[in-house]
């Protein structure tokens, strides 16, 4: 207990916090010019998220565990024999527990400083009022969904944080390339969302009556629950049903967090503002799908099975994702295959057993990411391009971006004492210890292990293209300086976290978010060996990265295989044609020809069934000639039949039958 | 004394025949008796503390239930009988608001307006007695009478192929409700009551032999399925919604639809529960043909009004999937999507509407960047693809996924196919944002301007239905889950 | 007790209707349809007439009522018939039925 825990009954506050930004900006924004139509509204409202949030995670450090906020029953169905005999209740509430607590502080910091940086960045568009709205609303969601007490919860803010990363990446609505970018994001991530939302069922469902426990339905499915993890029994044993489950949940994460094969929209995402970038597709939203598989993990668990997919999915994406950005030209295009590589660690150490380590490179990824981008952003700000081969020589005009950038590339790189340093170490220690109790683990060891080379590679090649050299190569570039205090203020700030952040686990205090195996790192003999060999690699990637590109030269085109190799990378192993193809010609194909078949079979059918009728009904009308002699005829044509039937007919048919 | 039941359906039935006498003040009459109705019905809701229960016999009891003779023969007893529980009382709350939401919208239709503001409160009446009628000849009267209304609404006020598509919609909803009114009597007769009342029907239909059941369930789920509609028995819909006016679009989809859900629901599901039992595999066949069907088509269509049409065929399929599955939390999702349903494929026809008439043409592909222009019709069409294509906080989200957990409980990795086409409904209501709202503007005639007041005030009344039950489902399932359902075997 | 068998008298009103149906049917003026119709509801007289006569006691009242009120019948057809006629005649100037098709669509 501490003087701050009774505030971590008031989590919820931080949510209603920046909904009030949403609203009051939202609406009156319009009339608000001289506040940067609302902006300035959004910046103070959010860093009073940011007090309270920063509040609440120092209240849990004091003394952790688990609280709950305010719960609010969503709806009840009441029970029927067979299916949920108990009921079935949907609830919204908020859980703080060290994991959201960690979350909010990284949240809510970051989502002040974007705001902020904002202020600068963004002050020359149309449609702020619009911008802040949205970007509130997206810290709500977010803030929602680190604090959800159930799945349930936690998809319906998922989901709105989607659809704000949505509304965000389409900002510039009128560039056609921005309004396919926002399409293509929505729908990819809607594939993991349903496969997540099977996930969801196969807990409620199937678990509310066994393995957890009855009454888990009737009391809303939350995650405190009781001990965990919730279904602690089953796990460590291979359950068809869970394996499934676990599976679909890491589909859910792949699609947010841009894990292969779900990765295709996050570079196509970089359409939206830079800061959108910063916050959403680098610092918190993506992180989401780890901390859902974290969350997962730690509340309701995975089976082997689950682990191992998780580990290849991770292992796989760091490296593939990394290899793409080794040619790429575009500087906010590099950072976001970073982003991807980074989230793969992540992955692959929640694949491993070890959430925490996953979690703790996620925090201090959310901090040097973020500043990578923020620092892009000065740059495209000032110059007026992403083309990195246009750039060159900023160093000199922009001393503090260049700076920033060059720490965020340190940290990314993982050279000590840089924060980076001390979370992806944690994570190549840990997983190459799994790995020895699990075999089948050690290709994706590797895979991560090459690409500590390869990061520290292309991130190099993108500050030497960027500040390097005498001057920018294309000489039409306006003079770059540097951004307004709103811009500078972030980037000193983040620069500080990026250097600090690794060493606050060393705290025990703040550890305390962080319970679990692996945090803080344990540096024995082996660990030091491994750190010694990633350093080595990150170093020489930093080296070759000097030898082609620094100074301003510029690496000669590569030819032969290698030049092959760099189409297909460029063409980012055409993914995004494949996945075209299917929405674009199968789907659609199929779609088609559906519509065929609903124009000319379906209601074809009816119509000629129409056609039958009035047909028929033409041929039958000519015997109306009008004439009442014809008429008559008829009725005695009828008379006659009549009697021959009852008279011949009938008897005969009856005599037939053998009857009387 | 007088029910409210049945000092609502006089207020309706006046209120339509002031509307028709009172010429050009017609729309203030409709408006006024609109809201009397929203009255009356927001009265119900808040005297309805809890459902009745069950009575004597296992029977369900109904709120509100008011019983007059009718026609008495020694054999044969019909009855005015009226009641509500909740599934009926939600349902007439959505009439409510889906009437007083197109009297708002059309509130500028200078084309007859007394006959057309008439025709409106006439629809309210029939799908209102639909809802409250519990006795099968006032039940079918009601049914038959909704036709009517919709079918000059169509005919009178329609596109270019009104007359086809009217004639079509009314022969072929028409043949679905005779064998619905004969499969009606032959459950009254083969039953052996001697009252056309559900509460006598109730006890002798259920114990009804099995394969009884199965041939009149069959009759009257083909009978309501035509309302539904369900595929392949669904392409008057189409035509209907295309030709209609905004209007009737807007009754249509929002209305007569859930009058297919809503009778399948009371009186074959709760009437013959073995044979809803036995024939679930057809139910379940034709639910999962509709929802992949009515996605599938609706992503090649390049008309708006087309589009949103096959997605209604999609959503009800979903709620078709829902009352197959038959648990109290299967129908429960069943009636909560059919209102959001109504609340969202209303808003959507509105926009549909508003579109065309703003821009001259509903064709997705000619439109282009309108959002600049008209950025209040931006939104609301915004809203009304977000709100269909099931985003959490919007009205359709909480129905969907109880109707899907209980497909999940009931029939397992089946459910994977309506989970993959909530992809598809996703990608064209992307594509046709995409299109329609961002880009650069495209097809946008000089002399568009953003939407009348009385359009937006429309489309508002659905738009924050939407966000509140959206956010707050569990006003409506409280009452929903207070209806025979909370005891469902 | 009388001059014909049933199957004479039989015979004698079936030749009768006959005569009314053929003439019905070849008929197309109007006058001459009306006596045909006359000529076939004789038939029926006939056969009321004779066999009330026939069966005699009770029943026989009752045949030659219905007898009667045919007779009665079939004047006022042919008055109706009859101004039907002149309201054709007047409104195209001839009788004959097979112009008069209007009512036909």
């Amino acid at each position: 207990m501490s003087v701050l825990t009774p505030l971590l009954a008031y989590a919820g506050l931080v949510p209603l916090l920046t909904f009030l930004s949403f609203v009051l900006v939202g609406f009156l924004g319009n009339r608000l010019k001289g506040l940067e139509w609302g902006g300035w509204i959004a910046v103070l409202l959010s860093g009073a998220a940011m007090v309270v949030g920063t509040l609440v995670a120092v209240a849990e450090m004091l003394s952790p565990g688990q609280y709950t906020d305010v719960s609010y029953t969503w709806l009840t169905v009441p029970g029927s024999p067979g299916t949920f005999p108990n009921g079935v209740s949907l609830v919204i509430g908020f859980l703080v527990d060290p994991l959201s607590a960690l979350m909010l502080l990284v949240v809510t910091i970051v989502g002040f400083l974007v705001m902020l940086y904002s202020i600068g960045y963004m002050h020359h568009d149309h449609g702020l009022p619009r911008y802040y709205a949205e970007l509130s609303l997206f810290l709500t969601a977010m803030t929602g969904l680190v604090l959800a007490d159930n799945l349930l919860e936690f998809f319906l803010f998922w989901e709105l944080v989607g659809v704000c990363s949505y509304f965000l990446i389409g900002f510039y609505y009128e560039k056609p390339s921005a309004a396919s970018a926002a399409k293509e994001a929505f729908l990819v991530t809607r594939v993991g969302d349903v496969l997540f939302l099977l996930g969801i069922f196969i807990y409620f469902a199937t678990y509310a009556t066994a393995g957890g426990g009855a009454g888990w339905a009737a009391s809303g499915f939350k995650f405190a629950n009781g001990t965990q993890p919730f279904l602690g029994p089953l796990v460590g044993t291979n359950t068809p049903l869970l394996t499934v489950a676990g599976l679909m949940i890491l589909g859910g994460a792949a699609g947010k967090s841009a894990q292969f094969p779900l990765h295709v929209w996050l570079p196509d995402a970089m359409e939206g503002p830079t800061t959108v970038s910063a916050l959403i597709h680098a610092a918190t939203m993506v992180a989401a799908g780890v901390y859902l598989l974290a969350v997962t993990s730690v509340f309701l668990g995975f089976t082997p099975d689950d682990q191992f997919a998780i580990v290849a999915i991770g292992g796989i994406t760091c490296f593939f994702a990394a290899t793409m950005a080794v040619v790429n030209t575009d500087i906010k295009r590099v950072v976001a295959y970073s982003t991807i590589s980074q989230l793969g660690y992540m992955v692959l150490a929640v694949g491993a057993g070890v959430t925490m380590v996953g979690m703790y490179h996620l925090f201090t990824h959310a901090f040097f990411k973020a500043l990578l981008f923020l620092a892009a952003g000065s740059v495209i700000h000032a110059v007026g391009t992403q083309d990195l081969f246009k750039m060159g020589g900023l160093r000199r005009t922009m001393p503090l971006t260049a700076g920033a950038f060059l720490v965020g590339a340190l940290s990314l790189s993982g050279i000590f004492p840089f924060a980076g340093f001390f979370s992806k170490d944690d994570i190549l220690g840990s997983v190459f210890q799994a790995a020895q109790a699990h075999p089948a683990y050690w290709p994706f060891f590797l895979l991560a292990l090459a690409t500590v080379f390869l990061t520290s590679y292309y991130i190099f090649r993108a500050w030497f293209l960027a500040f390097g050299g005498p001057a920018p190569r294309d000489a039409s570039l306006p003079t770059a300086h540097e951004g307004p205090w709103v811009m500078r203020v972030p980037l000193i700030v983040l620069s500080g976290f990026a250097i600090a952040a690794g060493f606050f686990v060393f705290d025990p205090a703040f550890a305390s978010l962080l319970p679990g195996a692996g945090v803080p790192p344990t540096y024995t003999a082996t660990d030091l060996g491994l750190s010694a060999v990633s350093l080595g690699l990150a170093g020489s990637g930093i080296a070759l990265s000097y030898t082609l590109w620094g100074n301003g030269r510029i690496a000669a085109a590569p030819t032969g295989i290698a030049a092959q190799m760099r189409t297909v990378l460029l063409n980012r192993y055409y993914f995004k044609v494949g996945y075209d193809w299917i929405g674009r010609r199968a789907v659609y194909t199929v779609a088609r020809s559906a519509d065929f078949v609903e124009r000319y079979v379906i209601d074809g059918t009816i119509r000629g069934f129409e056609k039958l009728f009035s047909r028929g009904s033409d041929l039958l009308r000519r015997a109306q000639t009008g004439i009442v002699s014809d008429y008559a005829g008829y009725v005695v044509a009828g008379l006659v039949g009549v009697l021959l039937l009852i008279l011949y007919v009938g008897p005969a048919i009856v005599q037939s039958m053998g009857g009387g | 004394m007088v029910g409210i039941l049945s000092l609502t359906l006089l207020t309706l039935l006046l209120t339509a025949v002031l509307t028709f006498l009172s010429g050009r003040y017609a729309k203030f009459v409709a408006l006024a008796g609109s809201l009397v109705f929203l009255a009356e019905v927001g009265l119900m809701i808040a005297d309805f503390t809890q459902w009745a229960g069950f009575g004597a016999g296992g029977v369900p009891q109904y709120n509100y239930s008011e019983t007059y003779p009718w026609i008495s023969l020694a054999w044969l007893h019909i009855n005015y009988t009226v009641g509500v529980d909740g599934i009926s009382l939600i349902l007439v709350l959505l009439t409510a608001f889906l009437q007083l939401a197109t009297v708002v919208y059309s509130w500028n239709e200078s084309k007859s307006p007394a006959l057309w503001f008439g025709l409106v409160a006439l629809t309210g009446l029939g799908c209102f007695g639909v809802f409250v009628a519990l006795d099968i000849l006032l039940f079918f009267l009601f049914w038959e009478a909704v036709l009517i209304p919709m079918f000059f609404m169509i005919g009178y006020w329609g596109g270019p192929r009104r007359r086809y598509a009217a004639l079509k919609f009314f022969v072929y909803t028409h043949v679905a409700s005779i064998v619905m009114l004969v499969s009606l009597l032959a459950l009254a007769f083969y039953s052996g009551a001697s009252s056309f009342d559900f509460g006598s029907l109730y006890g002798p239909a259920r114990t009804l032999m099995p394969a009884t059941q199965v041939v009149l369930f069959l009759g009257m789920f083909f009978g309501f399925g035509v309302k539904f509609p369900i595929v392949p028995f669904h392409t008057w819909l189409p035509d209907a919604h295309v030709e209609a006016p905004t209007g009737g679009s807007v009754l249509l989809a929002g209305l007569l639809l859930k009058l297919g859900g809503y009778g399948l629901i009371r009186w074959a599901v709760e009437l013959l529960p073995t044979g809803a039992h036995d024939l679930a595999p057809l139910l379940y066949l034709v639910a999962f043909t509709s929802i992949i069907w009515g996605a599938l088509v609706a992503l090649a269509q390049r008309d708006l009004k087309r589009m949103v049409a096959y997605s209604s065929i999609n959503h009800m399929g979903i709620v078709l999937l829902a009352i197959a599955v038959g648990s109290s939390l299967g129908i429960t999702a069943a009636v909560l999507l059919m209102f959001a349903h109504g609340v969202v494929s209303g808003l959507l026809f509105m926009v549909s509407g508003s579109v065309h008439h703003t821009f001259g043409t509903r064709d997705v592909s000619a439109l282009g960047g309108i959002t600049p222009r008209t950025p209040a019709l931006a939104t609301m069409v915004m809203l009304g693809a977000l709100a269909s294509l099931g985003l959490p906080a919007l009205i359709s989200f909480p129905a969907e996924f109880t109707a899907l957990l209980a497909t999940w409980d009931q029939l397992g990795y089946w459910v994977v196919v309506p989970l993959l086409l909530l992809v598809v409904t996703a990608a064209f209501y992307l594509w046709m944002m995409q299109r329609v709202l961002f880009g650069p503007p495209k097809g946008i005639p000089p002399t568009a301007h953003d939407l009348p007041r009385v359009e937006l005030a429309g489309m508002a009344i659905l738009a924050g239905l939407a966000i509140i039950f959206g956010v707050l489902p569990g006003l409506l399932v409280h009452v929903i889950v207070s209806s025979p359902i909370s005891g469902w075997p | 007790m009388s001059a014909f068998s049933p199957a004479g008298l039989l015979a004698l009103s079936g030749a009768l209707l006959g005569l009314g149906l053929f003439g019905i049917l070849t008929r197309r003026n109007f006058i001459l349809l009306l006596i045909s119709v006359e000529i076939a509801i004789n038939a029926a007289v006939l056969n009321f007439v004779y066999f009330a006569a026939f069966s005699g006691s009770s029943s026989a009242l009752s045949g030659q009522a219905i007898a009667v009120v045919l007779i009665g019948l079939a004047a006022t057809e042919v008055a109706v018939g009859l101004a039907i006629v002149l309201g054709l005649n007047r409104l195209r100037g001839s009788i004959n039925v097979a112009e008069a098709s209007a009512l036909r669509r």
